[in-house]
């Protein structure tokens, strides 16, 4: 890490970015090392198929949809700074981060985490998880462990319990409701750097 | 999740506890690992940077400003969780605010910037944090805020004033009146401690602004004060951090001591909590008899072995000519006679000599202390675990309210990244849905009551006749067999009809209630119990017929004794006689006769415990055969027949068998009954038991991983494991009596045991208070005996016993009313929120965003709801699982403005639905999800 100090400056925007996320230089450069062992051929750009090299990603149900939430809609590579920060989602929540920080909303925040987590189940990102996308997910958890009949009614069930609006689909708000006992912020971060 | 791949250890230590605890228990675990292991990540970015750091100071300022605000950067991870009110300070930020600094300042700065030592950079951490993060916005804030911008001000002074500056002594560079002004703003919050009583404010309110204050006193003033506080803060973080560390070290190491986790957590994932209740049953079992092992041959056998006299050196250790020639036949030993039957695995191999060898060790008196103190330790042990288990629970009420939502959202753990664990963790998630899914038809079946209080009574009553039935069937083979032991030209099956009777039974009887059993439709669990319950019935009556024939063949044992011992004396006179009649010479003292041919007594206590070892040995040949045939044969027939087999045996009539939880505990229960009663018997018994249940614990698990299916209906265990600690108890308790009765009434056999030659057993401990211990304890003794005081005495634990159980009800009741009152004011606080939230979004993010209270203007000077008690169900599971679409939704959430349902501005996506279809039922219904059958 001592060195880290040398290189951060060929790192692209790494003070923009560092202000940007609150990811410190090391961190940072942690990061910049990461992404360059994934990126293979070299190009700064990832593809999909880099993220899976990640064995926590293949192991992960969803995680090609994790994989998936990396690149904004209609592109087809992540650079370094977009890589970095989706990263900062991740990034354990301080609990005192900030006292009027209304208009700028660090991505570590519980809402964004939350938030994340809400567009990694609502597929077509029209703001609601529908009972086709939950069915969707669960196959992928439990696969042919449950007939389908039991996996539609726990959809039916997830949906009831959290659906305040009786919309039958799940709104981020009562999504955000659902998790409020959860501790977002142990589940939705990691350590970077170790 | 990401740069997990790349992990130290101490990651991966993080993913195995992810998996393993946290496999089957949901994240509700697994949760706290994480964040010690957040913890303790921090402690080691801490640590590492602190160590270069002092390598650093030797350089040249300007590369050590570099490092130094790397360091500082990293630094801040872990003091960022301890900050009260501070903000945090921005690793890259230093460089960026260089333009801002004021020359005088950068002067000063520079100055005193050399002295920078270790306590200084301890403290700058704390100052950087407390530096706002977004500088801008911190103006016009209250004190707290202008502190913060002071001491960002400071900074970037610090900062500026050339690359030789660090963070660390930017601390040194505040002014005197900086130093005066955070001085009193410590004074300040002292006094608000002090004065916080006096406040006319709501209790959270206040509780907040205390810890606030209490923090930021904690915080400043070790740093503020001189060296000395200064360097006492810097230790006492120092240590916190250590102790921390060894804290979870400790806790990881504890978990990896824990015997069989592994092997639990996996049966646990992929057949579902019940069948792991079993194991760690089973672990618990081997525990216990893990130290009654180590009382009865540390106190007993070695002593005896080590201590005693060598086999053949009297009557008792000898094999009696008569036997001598079988006595090495592998029947008569499997029969536990012969060798085995004089050996130290029996009680009469012990020797009645008060004390043995040079520490004058009294075997007779440990013999019988060890007999009872192996009940007393177990009653002690059962007792308490089961008042261990009686206090789980409590705590937050509120499980079992998005069960479904949350397991779907949150059971993954993304650290994952072994494909083993990752297929047990698919198997946990699908096994919890599923018991989830059991749990949710039970709540709403629909009642036909009358049938069904009809089938339970017909089940009950068949199931009471075939109760009947087997005891008939045990009396009259007890009957049977107490002829045939007078006779002696007996068949193999003569001989071990009662043992085979009482396997048959065993086998038989438990599928068949199983079957009735399927009348009453009770939850999996309660069936459990009940299963639990009939079975123990039939057990127990073998078990007591068992008992009488054994008391049968004591008796006669007993008057056959009284015989055989004047005929002993007679004998032995005899012996003599003759010697000197064939000698011819009274002078020379006849040798003494071999110990071989001298006639013994029957010795009942042997005969008594060869009866439990033998039951204890075919109890486990016939488990382990039924689990060989039973499970395994049947799993290889229908697993590699199936390939050429005319309908589908997997799937149709053998299928595999799923895991026997009622049989597989009832056994274990029972099998330690008969350890329990036959211990005093036999000594050996317990070290026998003891590699029992050892080998059951693998053979089963793999037993149950290789041959068996989950259940058709896994289903969630309860708690505790209190219904199986009953059982034992009850076992315990019974198997008490008959060992008790036998120590303070029967005879002791005249010429085998520890106690031969006395009236009764319990005599050596008379013997012992009058030759061992001073006289006046004696006297003492005897008045303790006196019924005069055991009476009184027994009264007054009886009023004991009433007192304290009715204390424990009255608690019980405040207990209750507590819950509920937690639960209201949950649901109140939650309504109060979620109103807020619905009538203005705006405030409802800054309630969010703000965490200090203090700084948020009071949304409503006070709550305008009344706490009005919801009838919220959160016990009851909410409707159907399958159908129940058109049930009343959630409303009560947010009830008592329905017009406000739609929030005026949705988050972005959010705007999707017009406002709902209907406000809903209004908030006097509440939550309509009751028990009841929901419509259909």
């Amino acid at each position: 890490m001592g060195s880290s100090s040398s290189s951060i400056n060929h790192i692209p925007d790494a003070e923009k970015l560092m202000q940007e996320t609150g990811f410190s230089a090391a961190h940072i450069f942690r990061l910049y090392e990461r992404f360059e062992v994934l990126d293979r051929d070299g190009t700064g750009q990832l593809r999909p198929e880099d993220f899976g090299a990640v064995r926590e990603l293949a192991m992960n149900p969803i995680g090609d949809r994790i994989i998936r939430a990396f690149f904004s809609p209609g592109q087809e590579t992540v650079d370094f700074a977009a890589f970095v920060r989706i990263l900062a989602h991740f990034r354990p929540t301080v609990t005192n981060w900030t006292r009027d920080g209304a208009q700028t909303e660090p991505a570590n925040s519980r809402t964004r985490k939350l938030k994340f987590a809400f567009q990694l189940y609502d597929q077509d990102r029209d703001g609601k998880i529908s009972r086709e996308e939950l069915l969707e997910v669960l196959r992928m958890m439990l696969g042919l462990q449950v007939t389908e009949e039991q996996l539609q009614s726990i959809a039916e069930r997830a949906i009831q319990e959290a659906d305040l609006d009786r919309d039958d689909a799940i709104s981020f708000d009562e999504f955000r409701k659902s998790l409020e006992k959860v501790n977002i912020d142990h589940k939705m971060s990691t350590r970077f750097l170790s | 999740m990401f740069l997990d791949a790349d992990g130290a250890a101490q990651r991966r230590t993080n993913r195995r506890q992810g998996a393993g605890r946290g496999a089957a228990k949901g994240r509700g675990r697994g949760k706290k690992p994480a964040s010690e292991d957040e913890e303790e990540d921090e402690d080691d970015e801490d640590e590492a940077p602190r160590g270069r750091r002092g390598a650093n100071k030797k350089k040249p300022a300007k590369g050590r400003g570099k490092n130094k605000e790397e360091d500082d950067s990293e630094e801040e991870a872990p003091k960022r969780n301890r900050k009260g009110g501070a903000n945090k300070k921005k690793g890259g930020k230093a460089q960026d605010s260089e333009e801002e600094e004021s020359e005088e300042e950068k002067g000063k700065k520079g100055k005193k910037g050399k002295k920078g030592g270790k306590e200084e950079e301890d403290s700058k951490g704390k100052k950087g944090d407390a530096k706002g993060k977004d500088k801008g916005k911190d103006k016009g804030k209250d004190k707290g805020k202008d502190k913060d911008n002071d001491k960002k001000k400071k900074k970037k002074k610090g900062d500026s004033s050339s690359d030789s500056n660090t963070d660390s002594e930017e601390e040194e560079s505040m002014s005197e009146g900086e130093m005066a002004k955070l001085m009193e703003e410590v004074e300040e919050k002292k006094k608000l401690i002090a004065t916080i009583r006096n406040k006319p404010w709501r209790m959270k309110r206040r509780l907040v602004h205390l810890k606030e204050a209490q923090e930021f006193v904690d915080k400043f003033e070790g740093a503020l004060g001189k060296g000395k506080g200064r360097k006492w803060y810097a230790y006492k973080v120092m240590m916190t951090k250590k102790w921390i560390k060894f804290q979870r070290d400790f806790e990881n190491f504890r978990t990896a001591c824990i015997p069989w986790e592994r092997k639990i957590k996996d049966v646990e994932s992929h057949f579902g909590s019940s069948v792991a209740s079993y194991f760690i049953f089973l672990r618990w079992m081997y525990g216990m008899n893990l130290v009654l092992f180590g009382f009865t041959f540390g106190l007993v056998v070695i002593p005896e072995v080590l201590m005693g006299l060598p086999y053949g050196s009297i009557p008792r250790k000898t094999v009696p000519r008569a036997e001598q020639d079988t006595a090495q036949d592998y029947s008569v030993l499997m029969d536990f006679n012969g060798y085995c039957k004089y050996s130290v695995l029996f009680y009469g191999y012990y020797n009645n000599q008060r004390t043995i060898g040079l520490l004058k060790f009294r075997l007779p008196l440990s013999y019988l202390m060890v007999g009872i103190g192996t009940f007393g330790y177990s009653l002690m042990v059962v007792i308490r675990t089961m008042a261990k288990n009686a206090d789980v629970g409590g705590g937050d009420g509120d499980e079992g309210e998005f069960t479904f939502a949350w397991k779907m959202f949150t059971s993954w753990d993304y650290l994952i990244g072994n494909a083993e664990t990752a297929d047990n963790k698919y198997a946990s998630i699908t096994t919890s849905f599923k018991e989830s899914i059991v749990d949710e038809q039970e709540n709403q079946k629909d009642e036909n009551i009358h049938l069904r209080r009809f089938l339970r009574v017909l089940a009950n009553v068949l199931i009471i006749c075939s109760l009947g039935g087997s005891g008939y069937l045990i009396y009259f083979v007890v009957k049977r067999s107490q002829e045939f032991a007078s006779r002696d030209d007996l068949s193999w099956y003569e001989k071990n009809e009662l043992e085979i009777i009482m396997s048959l039974l065993g086998l038989v009887c438990p599928p068949l209630f199983e079957t009735i059993a399927e009348l009453e439709d009770y939850h999996p669990r309660i069936a459990l119990k009940w299963q639990l319950g009939r079975i123990f019935a039939l057990f127990l009556g073998n078990l007591y017929t068992f008992l009488f024939a054994l008391f049968d063949e004591v008796n006669t044992k007993l008057t056959e004794e009284g015989a055989i011992k004047n005929a002993s004396i007679w004998a032995m006179k005899e012996y003599y006689a003759n010697f000197t009649r064939v000698i011819n010479d009274t002078e020379v003292t006849p040798p003494p006769m071999s110990p071989a041919d001298v006639i013994r007594g029957p010795c009942w206590e042997t005969a008594v415990g060869i009866e439990f070892v033998k039951l204890t040995v075919s109890d486990i040949q016939v488990s382990y055969l039924t689990i060989l045939i039973g499970d395994f044969a049947r799993a290889v027939i229908v697993r590699f027949l199936n390939y050429c087999w005319c309908w589908d045996l997997e799937a149709g009539f053998p299928s595999y068998g799923e895991f026997d939880i009622s049989g597989n505990v009832l056994g274990l229960v029972f099998n330690q009954g008969m350890i329990w009663m036959g211990a005093f018997y036999a000594p050996g018994l317990v070290g026998i038991n003891v590699l029992r249940l050892l080998s059951s614990m693998y053979y089963q698990c793999w037993a149950v991983m290789a041959t068996n299916v989950p259940h058709e209906r896994v289903f969630k265990a309860s708690k505790s494991n209190n219904f199986y600690m009953g059982l034992l108890l009850l076992i315990l308790f019974l198997s008490l009596l008959p060992v008790v009765y036998t120590i303070m009434t029967l005879p002791p056999s005249f010429d085998c045991g520890p106690f031969s030659g006395k009236v009764k057993m319990f005599d050596v401990i008379m013997e012992t208070i009058d030759l061992d211990l001073p006289a006046f304890l004696g006297t003492l003794f005897s008045y303790a005996a006196n019924p005069g005081l055991i009476i009184p005495a027994v009264l007054l634990m009886v009023l004991a016993i009433y007192y304290l159980n009715s204390v424990s009800e009255a608690y019980q009741n405040s207990n209750m009313e507590l819950k509920k009152k937690m639960q209201m004011a949950r649901d109140e606080e939650k309504n109060r929120r979620n109103n807020t939230d619905s009538t203005n979004q705006v405030m409802k993010d800054l309630e969010d965003l703000l965490p200090n209270a203090s700084l948020r203007p009071p949304p409503e000077p006070e709550p305008e709801k009344p706490p009005e008690p919801e009838p919220k169900a959160t016990k009851t599971k909410p409707g159907s699982a399958g159908k129940g679409v058109n049930l009343q939704k959630d409303v009560a959430l947010a009830s008592p403005n329905p017009n406000a349902r739609q929030p005026v501005s949705r988050p972005p996506r959010g705007a999707g639905p017009g406002p709902g279809p209907g406000p809903g039922p209004g908030p006097g219904r509440g939550r309509g999800r009751g028990r009841g059958a929901p419509p259909r």
